[in-house]
């Protein structure tokens, strides 16, 4: 399992050593002076002049590739061009909020997801299953950002249950400011999960240590419960890693809808702005985190189910 | 293989039971029932499309930080709230031009810095201004100075603002904007004269009291305010950068007020949600359709006027700007000194004369490329200039362009047509500036360069009697208009809404002072 997490763990620093490394290159390949667009039409020539040395724009692509590496090898993301402030922190104070959004996402889709789809699977080719898989489809074929609007106008501007904007403050507060944000990127994970679930499902439901519970007289519940839902939940874990991907891009145009703070939005704003320390650091932090993520759910995988590790 | 689950604390059928036992505890209902409507009456909740960029006046961005800038530091005078632009006494008791180049003011004595910094001084304001036209400070904002030498300080609270020839945008904007903030010496010089996010000392009604990036900043009452009380305890400024999120927020009572998109100006000429009220304030923003000079496609002045008169400004207005627009006449807009009651070329197109003017020009089979922002209002815009030009046997080919790469077009040596959009300061100094020969490669994309203009630019801000000088800036746009190289679209608008309990205090051009806002 070491050896497994330890080769797993060095792919994954691969991964990100050649996301950023793409990110760098392509950043540096948009159009437009950089400097000009950070510093606004006013900026002096001796202005522009000294960012564009801070920011080693002047030096070569491969030059400049170097000292960023160098820089985040010594812990350094750079200070923002604005405001004067050091990335880290910039990113830092921005990434619980993301992390917030995509967990209470995972976390309700998962869970309703994986109800209706082990219902669905319990009582194959009913009208249930059928009510089921319609509900699934129409979750997973509802545009997030129009999930988004349309729960903003009914249950923040209608009925007024939920806040239609913001992060909130507090434990509570900030969970109220989750709920409409993460219904709206985590709707069409429900689908998804419940289609998946109850695939899974009906291929376990057919194994011989069903049909031996089964022989021995176990309640379908407890069947269906205890010894087919463990195994079949397995796929989830693994379709959740790589959807904290999916998830962070949802929750750029969510951060938008919602006006929330979060990683999404700071890197849409710097980018706009050609802000190159804070675009750089949003990127790093976004992409070490769907990395990591993925391989943590390679893990996990791993350590619950035995033969994905002889597999490896 | 060693079975290390075996060991943990938590085995994997633990792991299962308690992530089932998470999934379930966070489905449970939240806070269902009603939610009550935001009802804190000592809090306004503002919106601003986008976030502070700098506490520091000397690298403000602009409106979004003169927002906080005008409510924590103070100045000589302010902008007066009101459909005229006007100022009113702020720091300063008294303030007077002497001659053309001195200004004398005196300052109140209740004015004091926080964190102990002391009261207000004359040398505050020296260090203030100073700094700003300081090449050590190296400011962006050093032209709104334009020709200030220097701050004489008589007495503790007494002094005169040298400056080295007449100006008079200094009452427009280099005092009642976002230069004029006044600075504690002390605070700026123990921190080496530089500011990161948070201020060194304030001085005005409001305090900020905390910044969320990119979610919220706090203003707070002064308690130390010895001025006219503010009405409101609080003020949340909140950036949220679309409109349509702004519009939500406001009908869930999340806003008192926020600036509307202008096509849902009509919805809310018919009923504002919540009691609230709409105001209709015009903008100084200045939109026009630009030819580059250089370009060897738009060197036919014919070409170029014939252009100007085949594009239909009012049907633009209707389609990008859903009629909450006018057309305007120039760079210049209305309520500012130098607008121009008409435009050479009247704002609808006149296909006839357009078509004329083509075939006096020698020119066919005419295709050119317009470049605009990724914007709907611009890119709609742009496709009713394709349609209309095409009705004279123009073909445009539209490209757009995302903000970065739109704004580094001064480098883009093939640029034709270039729908494009300025902010501007109510002088119109400020307006004549980005079209000087001096700009060109610069922000004079049409790479305009004139001697007569460059003169009155040079000369039009030394001018104090308000009739010669508008008269100056009204032949500046005329010399721009008859180059052909520009069709004036629109000053645009600014359609704000607020809550039944507010009483908004706005610029003539709708954007917020708000340390006079009220209470209705």
């Amino acid at each position: 399992m070491v050896h497994y997490a330890v080769r797993r763990f060095g792919l994954a620093l691969l991964i990100l050593f050649v996301a950023v490394t793409v990110m760098f290159l392509m950043i540096r390949a948009v159009p437009g002076d950089p400097v000009q667009i950070m510093l606004g039409p006013r900026a002096t020539p001796e202005l522009q002049a000294r960012l564009t040395a801070e920011l080693a724009l002047d030096q070569p692509i491969i030059k400049q590739l170097a000292i960023f590496y160098g820089n985040l090898l010594q812990g350094d993301l750079g200070i923002d061009v604005f405001s004067g402030r050091s990335v880290t922190s910039i990113v830092f104070q921005q990434l619980p909020h993301t992390l917030s959004l995509i967990f209470a996402s995972i976390i309700w889709s998962a869970t309703l997801g994986i109800a209706l789809g082990a219902y669905a699977a319990a009582h194959p080719n009913t009208v249930i299953d059928r009510v089921t898989a319609a509900i699934s489809v129409s979750f997973v074929a509802a545009p997030a950002f129009v999930v988004a609007l349309l729960s903003l106008l009914i249950f923040a501007v209608h009925l007024q249950w939920f806040p239609a904007i913001g992060a909130g403050e507090g434990f509570w507060d900030r969970l109220d400011h989750l709920v409409l944000p993460s219904l709206a990127i985590g709707l069409s994970w429900v689908g998804y999960i419940a289609r998946l679930v109850r695939a899974s499902m009906l291929e376990v439901m057919g194994e011989p240590h069903i049909r031996t519970a089964r022989a021995f007289g176990l309640s379908e519940r407890r069947i269906v419960m205890i010894y087919a839902l463990r195994i079949a939940i397995l796929p989830v874990v693994t379709v959740i890693g790589v959807g904290m991907g999916f998830l962070l891009s949802s929750a750029v145009f969510a951060e938008i809808v919602f006006a929330r703070p979060g990683l999404g939005k700071l890197v849409i704003d710097s980018i706009t702005t050609r802000n190159y320390p804070v675009v750089m650091g949003s990127v790093l932090v976004s992409t070490g985190l769907f990395v990591v993520s993925t391989a943590l759910a390679d893990l996990i995988n791993a350590w619950l189910d035995p033969r994905a590790r002889a597999g490896h | 293989m060693k079975i290390e689950w075996q060991k943990a604390a938590v085995g994997r059928r633990k792991f299962l039971k308690g992530a089932t036992a998470l999934g379930a505890v966070s489905a449970l209902p939240i806070g269902l029932g009603n939610r009550a409507m935001a009802d804190d009456s000592s809090t306004l909740r503002v919106r601003s499309y986008g976030d502070m960029q700098s506490i520091d006046p000397a690298f403000s961005k602009g409106v979004i930080d003169e927002e906080i800038h005008a409510s924590i530091y103070n100045k000589l005078i302010q902008y007066k709230p009101g459909r005229e632009w006007d100022w009113q006494m702020d720091a300063a008791s008294m303030i007077e031009q002497v001659d053309p180049t001195h200004i004398k003011f005196a300052l109140r004595d209740d004015i004091g810095f926080t964190n102990g910094y002391g009261s207000m001084t004359a040398e505050d304001v020296k260090y203030s201004f100073e700094r700003i036209i300081s090449d050590e400070t190296e400011s962006p904002n050093k032209p709104d100075m334009g020709p200030l030498s220097h701050v004489e300080v008589t007495g503790e609270r007494e002094g005169t603002i040298v400056l080295n020839e007449p100006f008079a945008p200094l009452w427009s904007i280099a005092l009642p904007y976002i230069t004029g903030s006044i600075l504690s010496k002390k605070a700026w010089e123990a921190a080496g004269g530089k500011a990161t996010a948070d201020p060194l000392a304030e001085s005005g009604p409001y305090l900020r009291d905390s910044w969320s990036p990119k979610e919220r900043t706090v203003l707070k009452r002064n308690p130390d305010w010895k001025g006219d009380a503010p009405a409101w305890d609080t003020v949340e400024i909140l950036p949220i950068d679309d409109e349509n999120t702004a519009e939500i927020a406001f009908e869930a009572g999340e806003l008192d007020f926020t600036r509307v998109s202008l096509g849902s100006v009509e919805r809310f000429r018919v009923g504002v949600p919540n009691g609230g009220t709409l105001l209709e304030y015009p903008s100084l923003y200045y939109a026009w359709l630009g030819m580059n000079l250089d370009h060897p496609k738009l060197q036919n002045q014919k070409l170029r006027q014939a252009i100007q008169h085949a594009i239909d400004v009012p049907m633009i207005m209707e389609a990008a700007y859903f009629g909450a627009a006018e057309p305007s006449t120039g760079i210049i807009a209305p309520g500012l000194i130098g607008n121009r009651a008409q435009s050479l070329v009247p704002p609808a197109a006149d296909f006839e004369k357009a078509a004329a003017l083509l075939a006096e020009s020698g020119e066919t089979n005419v295709t050119l490329k317009l470049d605009t922002l990724n914007k709907t209002t611009f890119t709609t815009a742009a496709q009713v200039i394709q349609a209309t030009l095409s009705q004279i046997g123009i073909t445009v080919e539209v490209n757009v362009l995302e903000s970065g790469a739109f704004w580094g077009s001064a480098d883009n040596e093939d640029l034709q047509l270039v729908l494009n959009r300025y902010s501007m300061t109510p002088d119109p100094y400020y307006a004549t500036s980005w079209f000087t020969s001096e700009q060109v490669g610069h922000w004079n994309w049409e790479q305009f360069s004139n001697e007569e203009f460059d003169q009155i630019h040079n000369s039009a801000y030394q001018e104090s009697d308000p009739a010669k000088r508008a008269e100056m800036y009204q032949r500046a746009q005329d010399l721009m208009e008859e180059t052909g190289a520009y069709r004036f679209l629109t000053h645009e608008a600014t359609p704000v809404v607020h809550s039944a309990g507010v009483t908004p205090a706005l610029r003539p051009d709708g954007q917020v002072l708000l340390r006079y806002f009220g209470k209705a």
